[in-house]
């Protein structure tokens, strides 16, 4: 048949392009080999690096006398007090001047644009240097701080960062040093997603500012809110460098969170009690991450 | 009237945020210009500020500096490595899954949102076991791949988000006009993603030189560690030299600083993209 | 320049059937546009002609070869899209000589044939711009530039005027027309606005839910639609269509009894029809249906008159102007020779 004759002849114009046909299978497969072949990367490294250590890191946690020890060192329990006030106070007073700050920093003046670029700082730079010069300024006999408030009551400031709850509370502080400008960074895009409009039509119906942020922001952001409060509960867990290195868990393994304990039983050469410190955070974690997948995964 | 009041409640708000975000800051700048005597006087400014802490430093002169320039050296070293990995890693991953549409792509991003959640400090101590099992403790590799696989799966992440706003009839223009996949990928996708992947790069390059944790985990050798590390070991005494730790701290702190500032447009855009999502 | 031709393809989406045997025969250098309302399946043949869509069964032949094993890049087609989908990142001339360049040409044919495109659609002055520079009849010529430059065996467009306004649209028909004529290659266009189909088409394809209704000349179609789909689907403003019933040689319609065409095979009395007449061929007349003018449009060459009789609305086009105001009492009367008579029940036409 004709059709057959010009299928077999090529009948091609350009006869440098080979005409094979290429079934649909084969057609698709090329697409699908290189997705595979792009992906590959990062599996091998999600395998090799996340998946074997996280099994290896169960395995080593599976013995009981491993959690019996734990419960029973009185660090332990101390441990598990300052995390959980950590968590609350930290991230709640964080968020809260976040959400203060956010919608500060979207006024539009040049000058706010600019500092806001200065309060980003804390954030970029690496936690040693200003953990370190934080540490310093606490320091009771010739830190900053206790040099100022001599000089200006005549009293001797309190030791910082010998005492217990004070250096907690300090070790809260620099967390939120840290990490305030990137959680401000998040709501003021939350902020700047909401329609002008809405803010004007607000006006002309006479709203103030607090029934502004009441019926236009807070229903807006009130999500990203709450959900930047769960991934930063989940990331604030751990915060090792702020304990470490303001005070170093001490004194006495007095202001160590769950972070630092794992790192110090393996200082002391007790992987197996490190494990079992992190998986009895577990319980706690786990459930946040499934949420935060729930909301962020992938919808095809 | 109104104006005035509402000006002066933003320079209300703004001065304390000036200081407070910038006293820690200045007070390494401080310690590192003052003499050792100064420095512990309390002075809000030295008496006679000086470099010579810098000279000391850059030379090496003391103790815990002997290593200075290696040190820096390999945090350099990492923290290029890192960014490149990374962005290698993630733009082909997130090619992948966001235009090849491969099978077990959703597999992969949940994979890498949950690294992504879980506390690194948590993923440390199992790291730190594996990485000795491969016998890579005190190779700089080991906190090479370790932060790549820290820093791939948010990279990806926003990667992903960015290629999905790509028009999808790109891709099949460039099919018909008889494009390859790595064709695709190299003169459609890579070019358009441009911005992206600038942010990225940047964002696992500062990630790694900032890392303290797991530089003290996977290395130990004086030869290998980065600086964050060598910063660390000051601490071993209480009596080291504070301003000469200051300096080197201020050292140290510049260039995340710089290149953040260098790129910061790239940076709020591309970072922030996955955040509203949410 | 080739022929093509589907034969009893199907599709489906999943559990939804979207094409049900579609059999077509495109000549050689014929402009064959593909109409109907959203989701009738006009894209996904389209696009299955292109390989970008999976055929469910049936053939595709481009030129005597089936093509339904064949990738999209060696079918030797191009293909305008809505979105006209350019290049952000690259030049005029570089998305032009794109698919060249990855056909490895040489550079002097690439330049050649750029040139060549740029001339035929007047875009010389804008080789070294990007997309985001141009206006959209711009980036749409550029599109069309893409096109033209692979000198394919057919091109394909996918609704290119929909996101043009309106008086630009009227513009780019003309040019898309004009080339053409000029290069006389087979295009196969798809669109749901029924003047491009009018005006740029040698043969309508009328499609709905998945078939083909009608394929025929633009004015066979208009003349002589064969259902009631294509009947109110071609013309503007749209057919007057409404109930009778046929009596004794004639239809008894909105209280009147009106002439019918020669009543061929089936035309029985008793049986209901839809009698439909076009705008322009509903007269005033003395006697006829009885009706009340509800609004004058006037448009300056023409009149539309809209008008009610009993709850039935009805459109008249006269030419010049109309003495006629809202609320007047008329009769109104079909003239001979164009009226359209469908079964009720089938919708085919009866005559």
């Amino acid at each position: 048949m004709a059709a057959v004759d010009i299928a077999v002849s090529g009948g091609a114009r350009g006869g440098n392009r080979a005409l094979t046909p290429i079934s649909p299978k084969k057609r698709r497969s090329i697409w699908q080999t290189w997705g595979v072949l792009m992906i590959a990367p990062y599996v091998l490294v999600f395998c090799v690096f996340v998946l074997y250590p996280v099994t290896y890191g169960l395995w080593l946690a599976r013995h009981p006398q491993s959690y019996i020890t734990l419960f029973e060192d009185p660090v332990f329990f101390r441990t598990v007090v300052n995390t959980v006030v950590f968590l609350l106070v930290a991230v709640n007073v964080k968020f809260l001047l976040a959400l203060f700050l956010s919608g500060f920093f979207v006024h539009e003046r040049r000058w706010i644009r600019w500092l806001s670029v200065i309060f980003i700082i804390p954030w970029a730079v690496p936690a040693i240097p200003t953990i370190f010069s934080i540490r310093f300024m606490l320091n009771p006999e010739w830190g900053i701080v206790n040099s100022l408030i001599f000089r200006f009551t005549g009293l001797d400031g309190p030791n910082w960062l010998n005492n217990p709850t004070l250096g907690l509370s300090m070790a809260m502080l620099v967390h939120i040093w840290k990490a305030l400008p990137f959680w401000t960074l998040i709501l003021m895009a939350g902020r700047l997603a909401i329609p002008r409009e809405q803010y004007e039509a607000a006006s002309v119906d006479g709203a103030t500012s607090w029934q502004k942020f009441k019926y236009v922001t807070w229903p807006s952001i009130r999500t990203l809110y709450l959900t930047s409060t769960l991934l930063s509960m989940i990331w604030t867990l751990g915060d090792f460098n702020s304990v470490y290195l303001l005070t170093g868990g001490g004194p006495a393994d007095l202001t160590h969170v769950l972070a630092t304990l794992g790192i110090r039983y393996i200082r002391l050469d007790q992987v197996d009690q490190a494990m079992a410190t992190i998986v009895v955070a577990l319980p706690f974690v786990l459930p946040l991450v499934y949420f935060m997948m729930k909301r962020l995964s992938v919808d095809e | 009237m109104n104006k005035i009041v509402r000006e002066a409640k933003l320079w209300l708000i703004a001065i304390p945020i000036l200081l407070w975000t910038l006293l820690p800051i200045y007070h390494i700048f401080l310690f590192s210009i003052s003499t050792k005597d100064s420095a512990f006087s309390g002075a809000l400014w030295p008496a006679k500020p000086t470099l010579h802490n810098f000279a000391v430093v850059f030379r090496q002169d003391h103790f815990y500096l002997h290593h200075f320039w290696a040190q820096i050296w390999n945090s350099l070293w990492i923290a290029v490595a890192v960014g490149v990995l990374t962005l290698a890693v993630a733009t082909c991953a997130a090619f992948a899954i966001s235009r090849l549409k491969v099978k077990g792509g959703r597999v992969v991003m949940n994979a890498a949102l949950f690294t992504y959640f879980i506390p690194a400090a948590f993923l440390a101590v199992p790291m730190y076991k594996a990485m000795g099992t491969y016998g890579l403790l005190n190779s700089r590799w080991s906190l090479v791949l370790a932060m790549v696989t820290l820093a791939s799966p948010y990279a990806i992440w926003v990667l992903k988000q960015a290629s999905d706003k790509l028009p999808w009839e790109l891709d099949e223009a460039a099919r018909i006009d008889g494009a390859t996949p790595l064709q695709l990928f190299r003169l459609v996708y890579v070019p358009l993603m441009m911005p992206s992947l600038v942010a990225i790069g940047t964002y696992a390059l500062i990630l790694a030189w900032n890392e303290y944790l797991y530089a003290f985990l996977l290395l130990s050798h004086e030869n290998t560690i980065p600086l964050a590390v060598g910063l660390g070991h000051f601490l071993a005494s209480d009596d080291s030299p504070w301003e000469l730790l200051m300096a080197t701290a201020l050292i140290y702190a510049a260039p995340p600083a710089a290149i953040y500032y260098a790129f910061r447009r790239y940076m709020v855009g591309g970072l922030t993209a996955g955040a509203v999502k949410t | 320049m080739a022929t093509v031709a589907f034969s009893d393809v199907h599709k489906s989406f999943g559990a939804t059937k979207v094409l049900h045997g579609i059999s077509l025969d495109i000549a050689n250098g014929e402009f064959m546009v593909l109409v109907g309302p959203s989701g009738c399946g006009k894209s996904t043949l389209l696009r299955m002609l292109a390989g970008l869509e999976e055929i469910g069964g049936g053939e595709i032949s481009i030129d005597g070869r089936v093509v339904n094993d064949v990738d999209s890049k060696d079918r030797d087609i191009a293909m305008v899209f809505q979105s006209y989908a350019l290049y952000p990142h690259m030049t005029v001339r570089e998305n032009m000589g794109f698919s060249l360049k990855l056909r490895k040409d040489k550079q002097r044919l690439i330049d050649e044939r750029v040139a060549n495109a740029a001339r035929i659609l007047n875009l010389e002055p804008y080789l070294e711009r990007f997309p985001r520079e141009l206006s959209g009849g711009q980036r749409q010529r550029v599109a069309m530039g893409r096109a033209i430059v692979r000198d394919p065996k057919v091109f394909l467009f996918d609704e290119p005027l929909s996101n043009l306004d309106a008086k630009l649209r009227v513009a780019m028909r003309a040019e898309i027309k004009a080339l053409h004529q000029r290069l006389k290659t087979t295009t196969v266009y798809v669109t749901h606005d029924q003047i491009e189909a009018m005006t740029m088409a040698d043969r309508i394809a009328v499609m709905n839910e998945g078939r083909i209704e009608q394929l025929g000349e633009p004015l066979e179609l208009y003349d002589h639609p064969v259902n009631l789909f294509v009947a109110q689907f071609i013309g503007s403003p749209a057919m007057n269509i409404f109930d009778g019933v046929v009596r004794a040689g004639a239809v008894e319609a909105l209280g009147a009894r009106l002439p019918a065409a020669v009543l061929r095979a089936g035309g029985t009395d008793g049986q209901k029809v839809k009698y439909g007449v076009r705008p322009e061929h509903l007269e005033l007349a003395s006697a006829g249906i009885a009706a009340e003018v509800v609004l004058v449009e006037p448009m300056g060459a023409e009149t539309e008159i809209l008008a009610k009789a009993g709850d039935t609305r009805l459109t008249l086009m006269t030419r010049g102007r109309s003495i006629a105001g809202p609320g007047d009492r008329i009769f109104l009367a079909p003239q001979a020779g164009y009226i359209h008579l469908f079964d009720a029940a089938s919708g085919l036409r009866i005559a």
